[in-house]
Parts: structure tokens; C-alpha cells; sequence
């Protein structure tokens, strides 16, 4: 019980530590959600102004500004920790490494519902989407869908950072694995915006569960090994 | 002159009641591609002594502290810290052993005291219990009029400083200090002095590695030379050297092994 709550504090300690730094780092963190809102503006010009065709793309293209944006933003939370050798730091505290995964985890998260958050309504200005009325299930696919991106860009962020091509490295790792992750985040965005009339939202937000459920142990047994020379 | 509190950890007794040296080594080798920074160090090191590290670039001393720290594994070789497997058990040595690197490891955009108070909960403070400790570490090392300013406006020294603070929030048994006195005025460097003096009358063992031979060498009960990552010269009280000047194996030949 006492290792729980010594996780949880050193797990909320990283996480807050994070959020204060993006905070006031405002300027990275502020690019990062106008880079995904013009990644949004320009898939509106190239799709072309038939408001059906833009509508229908919407939850797609939604998904993949979330996906660019999230890059960025988990490259950043571990270039806190390289910037002045914190990693090695980090690592060589008396602490549970899976704590240290959680925090950084839980840091990212935040990071990408707020990303999510924001892009939102973004898409229902930009693509005419209505999204008033399917508020909730949007809101748990995009809470779901920044869990597990987290879950698995802490991961392999950890393990790009100590590469010379990391900028790099991180998509090209982590993209194939969030290939599920994106397919059940686009099928729920759409059965909640489509009213789900096949009563299919359920299974498509269950499978984001699971993903993230696996993903989280993955990358908490993982992370320790990572954070080793 | 502020107080200074200082953390230790609390001593294991070896088997059947005896102390177990707080740093044994036995031909530790670490490799980096083909060039091999230590090439094989047995020295044992009695609890309680400050040992200084000396030597040219690249003679191996950093990479002797980070193996030391748990921060990379060697190539070859055991190392136990307070009679710990630090290869087998390295989560047990953690925080027993605290590395004071080169690079100052702090967050830019954090102030000096958010940093700080970071490092303790991390070495285990509790919110409450932590935050005087905090408070007496910045005391100390003079960074108190600045502690609400972002660790972005620091100077090298100031950097220096904090880290330094971090390392008095910490429990040592035993304590790495890689260059400590660089980056730091004449003050600075007194005030680094002065600690390591607190942290040896409390019983802790340091290793120092420094370039400032004379100063360290005042300091310590021991000095060890490394050259070529070998042992080159072992002098003083409370260290053992296994195999001094005479190099079975040059630099070259421990690389063939690798390959």
C-alpha cells in the first residue's frame, strides 16, 4: 500500500512537472495546436468545397491532425528530460520505474486531450460538422484514443531519445502501432457523429479499451528497461 | 554561514556483522564501440573515506562513477556498493549512491525551487516533511534570493549550485562527485569544500574525480590516479587497489575481446 501511494506521488510529481514546463513553454505548445489546426485547413482546400465530401472526411481527418500534433507533443515531453541530462537523472532516482512511465504517460495524455479538445470544434467550424448533440461519446473516443497514444509515445519517445535521428525514428516506430488505435478512434468518432443508427459505438470504444489497457502494461513493464544504457 | 542539515542513509552490516566496503570493483571494463574507457579496475574502498580520482581526460574516471552510480553497466567485471550486487540489485543502490554528473539535470522552465522540490519528492520526501528540507538546501547553497526564478536565467555556477542542492535533499551512503568544483567562483568552490567535509564527518564515502589535483588531494583520505582506464597509482588510507601500475591487458587488447 505504501509503494502505491509513494508511485502515485512520484507518478503525479513527473506528470506536474511536465504540465508545468508546456505551461509555461507556451510558445512549443501553443505551435504544436496551430500546426494541427492548419494540417485540418489545409486537408479542407485540397478536399475542395463540397461541404458532404468535407463532412464525411471530417472524423478521418480529424484523427490524423490529433496523430500529427500528438508526434510533436510526445517528442517534446522527453526533450524536456534530454535538454540538460535530466534522463539520466530521472533514471537513477531511488523510484519505481513503472512510476516514472505513469507520470510521463499521464503528462502526454493530458496533453493530447487538450491537443483533441481544441481541434474539435475546429472541425465542426471548418467541415460544417455538427457536434453539439454527440458531445459525449466524442469526448470518450477522444479521451480514449489520448490514453492510448500516450500510452504507447512515452514508450517509444523513451526509446528515441538517446537516438541521433529520433526526430525521425519516433513516427516511424510508433505509427504502425497506433494503426488500431486510429482505425477504432475514426469508426467511433463516426458512429457518434452519424448518431449510431448499427449500435456499433460500443464496440468501437471497448476496442479502444483494450488497447489501451495493453499498451499501458506494455509500456510500464517496458519503460525501465529503456531508461537502462 | 547557514545550516546545513545532511541526509545519510542508514548502514547495512555485512554477513555475520562485518562492514562491507562501500565500493568494490573487480576487473570493471566498460567498452564504448571499440575503445574501451576502463580496462579492468579492482579497488575496494572502506566505508567512510573520501577517495579523489585523478588523472588526464579520458583517463576513464567519469565512466568509473556513472558504472558506480548505476548509470551504465560495465562491459565487464563486478562492483558492489555497500556490500550490494550493484549488477544484480541496481533499484538497492539507487539512492545509497548519488551521482552529482556533469550535466546539471535540471528543468529549464522550472524555477530553482520547484526543481528541487521535485528532486525530494523523487528521493522519497514526503510534501510536508520535504519542503524545509528544501528550504535549508537552498539556504546553503546561497541560491535562496533566486529560488522563485526560472532555472533558464542561471548561470553555469548557479546551475552548479542547485545541483549541489540537489544532492543535500538526497540520503547518501555514498557519493559520486564528478567535477564538482567546475563552473564555480572561489565561493563556490569553498562552499563545496565545506560539504564534502559535512558529508564525510557524517559518514559518508565520496568518490571525487577532479582536475584540481592539489585541492582534492587536501580534501581526501586516499588518491587514486587512473590513466588508459587502468589504475596507474593508488596512494592513502582505506582503499585497496587490486592490481596497480602493471597493466595485464592495454586498452587494445581488452577491445579484441569484444569483437
Amino acid at each position: 500500500m505504501n509503494d502505491l501511494r509513494r508511485g502515485l506521488s512520484v507518478a503525479l510529481a513527473i506528470a506536474r512537472k511536465d504540465a508545468i514546463s508546456e505551461l509555461r513553454g507556451r510558445q512549443a505548445a501553443g505551435s504544436t495546436i496551430f500546426f494541427a489546426a492548419l494540417v485540418l485547413l489545409l486537408f479542407g482546400f485540397a478536399l475542395g468545397p463540397d461541404s458532404q465530401r468535407l463532412a464525411l472526411a471530417a472524423p478521418g481527418l480529424l484523427w490524423l491532425a490529433i496523430v500529427f500534433g500528438g508526434l510533436l507533443t510526445m517528442a517534446r515531453l522527453h526533450q524536456l528530460e534530454a535538454d540538460d541530462g535530466a534522463f539520466e537523472q530521472l533514471a537513477l532516482y531511488p523510484v519505481d520505474r513503472r512510476a516514472i512511465y505513469a507520470g510521463k504517460a499521464l503528462a502526454g495524455a493530458a496533453a493530447m486531450l487538450v491537443l483533441g479538445g481544441l481541434l474539435l470544434p475546429v472541425v465542426a467550424i471548418l467541415y460544417g460538422v455538427p457536434i453539439g448533440g454527440a458531445w459525449l461519446p466524442l469526448l470518450g473516443a477522444v479521451v480514449l484514443g489520448a490514453i492510448g497514444f500516450a500510452a504507447v509515445g512515452t514508450a517509444y519517445a523513451g526509446l528515441t531519445i538517446r537516438m541521433r535521428a529520433r526526430e525521425v525514428m519516433l513516427p516511424l516506430l510508433m505509427l504502425p502501432i497506433v494503426a488500431p488505435l486510429l482505425l477504432a478512434a475514426v469508426k467511433a468518432t463516426v458512429a457518434s457523429l452519424g448518431g449510431d443508427p448499427l449500435g456499433e459505438l460500443g464496440s468501437w470504444l471497448q476496442l479502444l479499451v483494450a488497447f489501451d489497457v495493453i499498451m499501458l502494461v506494455v509500456g510500464a513493464g517496458t519503460y525501465g528497461f529503456l531508461l537502462e544504457d | 554561514m547557514p545550516q546545513t542539515t545532511i541526509y545519510v542513509a542508514p548502514r547495512l552490516a555485512g554477513t555475520l556483522g562485518t562492514i562491507p566496503p562501500a565500493v568494490a570493483t573487480v576487473e570493471l571494463a566498460r567498452l564504448f564501440g571499440r575503445s574501451a574507457a576502463l580496462a579492468g579496475i579492482s579497488l575496494t574502498v572502506e566505508m567512510g573515506r573520501v577517495v579523489a580520482l585523478l588523472g588526464p581526460n579520458g583517463a576513464g574516471k567519469t565512466t568509473l562513477l556513472r558504472i558506480c552510480a548505476t548509470a551504465i553497466r560495465p562491459s565487464y567485471g563486478f562492483l558492489t556498493i555497500d556490500g550490494i550486487d550493484a549488477l544484480q540489485q541496481p533499484e538497492l543502490v539507487r539512492g545509497r549512491a548519488v551521482y552529482l554528473s556533469h550535466a546539471t539535470a535540471h528543468y529549464d522552465d522550472l524555477t530553482a525551487e520547484e526543481n528541487l522540490r521535485f528532486a525530494a519528492t523523487m528521493f522519497g520526501w514526503g510534501e510536508r516533511e520535504g519542503w524545509p528540507v528544501v528550504r535549508e538546501a537552498l539556504a546553503t547553497v546561497e541560491l535562496e534570493s533566486v529560488a522563485g526564478e526560472r532555472v533558464r536565467t542561471f548561470s553555469a555556477g548557479m546551475r552548479k549550485r542547485l545541483a549541489l542542492a540537489r544532492v543535500l535533499v538526497s540520503r547518501p551512503s555514498l557519493l559520486l562527485l564528478d567535477e564538482p568544483h567546475a563552473a564555480l567562483d572561489a565561493e563556490g568552490m569553498a562552499l563545496v569544500d565545506r560539504l564534502i567535509g559535512l558529508w564525510k564527518d557524517a559518514g559518508v564515502t565520496i568518490l571525487v574525480a577532479s582536475h584540481q589535483a592539489e585541492r582534492v588531494a587536501s580534501l581526501a583520505d586516499a588518491t587514486v590516479r587512473l590513466e588508459a582506464g587502468l589504475l596507474a597509482e593508488v596512494n592513502g588510507a582505506g582503499v585497496v587497489a587490486g592490481s596497480v601500475g602493471a597493466s595485464p591487458r592495454p586498452r587494445t587488447a581488452v577491445a579484441a575481446v569484444d569483437r
